[in-house]
């Protein structure tokens, strides 16, 4: 028998809970040369603002041990042509959909949330409110419950779709921050962001990035990423979508395991184009090998 | 299809051997023949583990047919950090895992152009496969390759042949081969003896250090020649999704950040912010 692949996250059902993470999976179409993009749970495109955003000069990607530093700047083509150009070509392809947003005041956070949700399409609005690469790039919002709880609050009578609250590690307090953001409406949380981090070169006496400092990705990053979920997750009712580091079938049960309704595949992505579906496959395997029924006879059942 | 559409493939390695000083020259099988416009290049890894994360971009060098209707692909590298190091040490046998062929080649499409392919360092590795496309179609062509010092040029068997086989100025800074000085300056003083005619047909392909580019581009824009430019830059993905590899270029009165293995990696280079 195939194992039940389909999760709940809160009211949006999705085939199976793997999805790319944003930035890291351009906008979709892009991986279609590799695999059909409608199998995966959801694609979650690059952060839209609602105007085309030039992005960090050169100098935007370092790799260290086992992870990456990047600063991108969140360069993107804005919520106008995402909605006239990539969308209908997502739809046509079967994918299903969400966007991550952001913006520099929470007036463009609403705009542009206002603006996708017009696309009866989208499936999820996802806000980037923990982008360490933009100066007032959600970082400012997501460093403490009260900027989150703001921001959602706003957000969320911004758009009628899903939302998702994406969130920061460099906080104190993870927890509290997704708390703030259940109580401000969010219909779920994912986590984890990028870490900041810094590189520098002591030959030249300079950082390797333009930004000077960057959000270090990849399997670095995976044992904070899965403490801070199995926190989130004991702590909040919404669902909570686990992130950062996964790099294949068994990072992605991990995260299940601490509780993570769904999964967001990120860096792994760069170095394996096939990434998402391999990890889904692989997903897929284990069920039928433990005779599981699906997903939800294996989800949180940590056993401490 | 030319080009072959982009794959990631699993690939192995059939050969892998240092050359001179400081390249080498890595042959794998992949499941079928890739065809690729010169400039084009791949994402290889295959060392165990996550550390390096990520794949290197490499030129493509040559591509065949083999066997059973699999293909040939070959890289020529130079080491310059710990992934290509790790390739190095890669024997025949194993495993790779290679997204190809990628990103814009150079443009050789246009007839009645005169041809001078430049190759600076491991920069000859994207220019050979110019020449030899050049070669193929009976075209003419010089090729200007500068070094450091005699060990660090190409070896001689890697040079395109064939009998439209163009003239090879070798350079080297230590004068211990062919031009005693910088392939920029051997380059640039060969542009300054061309007629305003000559220098408006003349079409540059150029890959190395980054000063070279941008010193023959300058010369090139001056004297109304153009120049195909093939850049590198750190990649993660290789592919146009991490945009981590940018470039500015000019766009009208803007410049905008374009990324090297999607738009690139060959750029017009009047274009380029250098």
């Amino acid at each position: 028998m195939k194992p039940d692949l389909s999760v709940s996250l809160g009211t949006l059902r999705l085939k199976n809970p793997v999805m790319s993470a944003s930035g890291t999976f351009g906008y979709g179409l892009e991986f279609a040369p590799f695999y059909d993009i409608s199998r995966l749970g959801a694609i979650v495109v690059k952060g839209l603002s609602i105007a085309p955003t030039p992005g960090n000069p050169p100098g935007r990607i370092v790799e260290t041990s086992s992870g990456m530093l990047n600063a991108i700047g969140l360069q993107n083509i804005g919520a106008e042509r995402f909605v006239a150009d990539v969308a209908p070509r997502l739809s046509e392809a079967g994918a299903t959909f969400a966007a991550n947003i952001y913006g520099r005041t929470v007036e463009e956070y609403e705009a542009v949330a206002a603006r996708l949700s017009e696309l009866s399409s989208l499936a999820a609005i996802e806000v980037n409110a923990s982008c360490p690469n933009v100066k007032e790039g959600g970082m400012a919002f997501g460093a403490t419950p009260g900027g989150i709880a703001l921001l959602t609050a706003r957000v969320r009578k911004a758009t009628g779709k899903p939302l998702w609250v994406k969130l920061s590690p460099n906080v104190a307090d993870i927890a509290s921050v997704a708390a703030a953001a259940e109580g401000a409406g969010a219909d779920a949380v994912s986590l984890i962001n990028t870490l900041v981090g810094m590189a520098v070169d002591h030959r030249t006496r300079r950082p390797k990035l333009s930004n000077v400092t960057g959000g270090l990705s990849g399997p670095a990053i995976k044992p904070v990423a899965l403490r801070m979920v199995w926190e989130v997750c004991r702590r909040v009712n919404i669902p909570v979508i686990g992130i950062g580091g996964i790099q294949t079938a068994a990072d992605a049960l991990e995260f299940l395991l601490v509780g993570a309704s769904a999964v967001q595949v990120g860096t792994a992505n760069f170095r394996n184009p096939r990434a998402c579906v391999e990890i889904l496959e692989g997903i897929e395997a284990f069920l039928r090998e433990e005779r599981l029924p699906g997903i939800a006879s294996f989800r949180g059942k940590l056993r401490l | 299809m030319y080009p072959s559409r982009m794959q990631f493939v699993a690939g192995k390695i059939v050969r892998n051997e240092g050359h001179g000083e400081i390249f080498y020259r890595l042959e794998a099988i992949v499941p079928e023949p890739v065809e690729f416009v010169p400039g084009q290049f791949a994402m290889v890894s295959g060392w165990p583990g996550n550390d390096p994360l990520l794949p290197r971009p490499l030129a493509i060098f040559r591509s065949g047919a083999a066997p059973k209707g699999k293909g040939t692909v070959v890289f020529v590298y130079k080491v310059v950090g710990r992934g290509t190091a790790l390739l190095s040490g890669m024997h025949p046998g194993e495993p790779l895992s290679l997204t190809l062929p990628l990103g814009r080649g150079f443009d050789l499409g246009k007839d009645g152009r005169r041809y001078w392919l430049v190759g600076g360092g491991v920069g000859f590795s994207t220019v050979f496969p110019a020449a030899a496309a050049l070669a193929r179609r009976r075209t003419g062509y010089e090729m200007f390759l500068g070094s450091r010092t005699r060990e660090q040029l190409p070896p001689k068997e890697w040079t395109p042949g064939g009998e439209a086989r163009g003239r090879i100025h070798l350079c080297t800074e230590d004068g211990t081969a062919g031009y005693f000085g910088r392939v920029t300056d051997v380059v640039r003083e060969r542009m300054a003896a061309l007629s305003d005619a000559e220098a408006s047909r003349l079409t540059i392909l150029a890959c190395g250090p980054r000063d070279m580019l941008k010193e023959i581009a300058l010369a090139a824009a001056s004297l109304g020649a153009e120049m195909q430019a093939a850049l590198e830059n750190h990649m993660a993905c290789g592919f146009g999704v991490c945009w981590g590899c940018v470039v500015a270029l000019r766009e009208g009165e803007k410049t905008g950040y374009r990324r090297v293995c999607k738009e690139g990696p060959v750029f017009d280079a009047g274009e380029v912010v250098w």
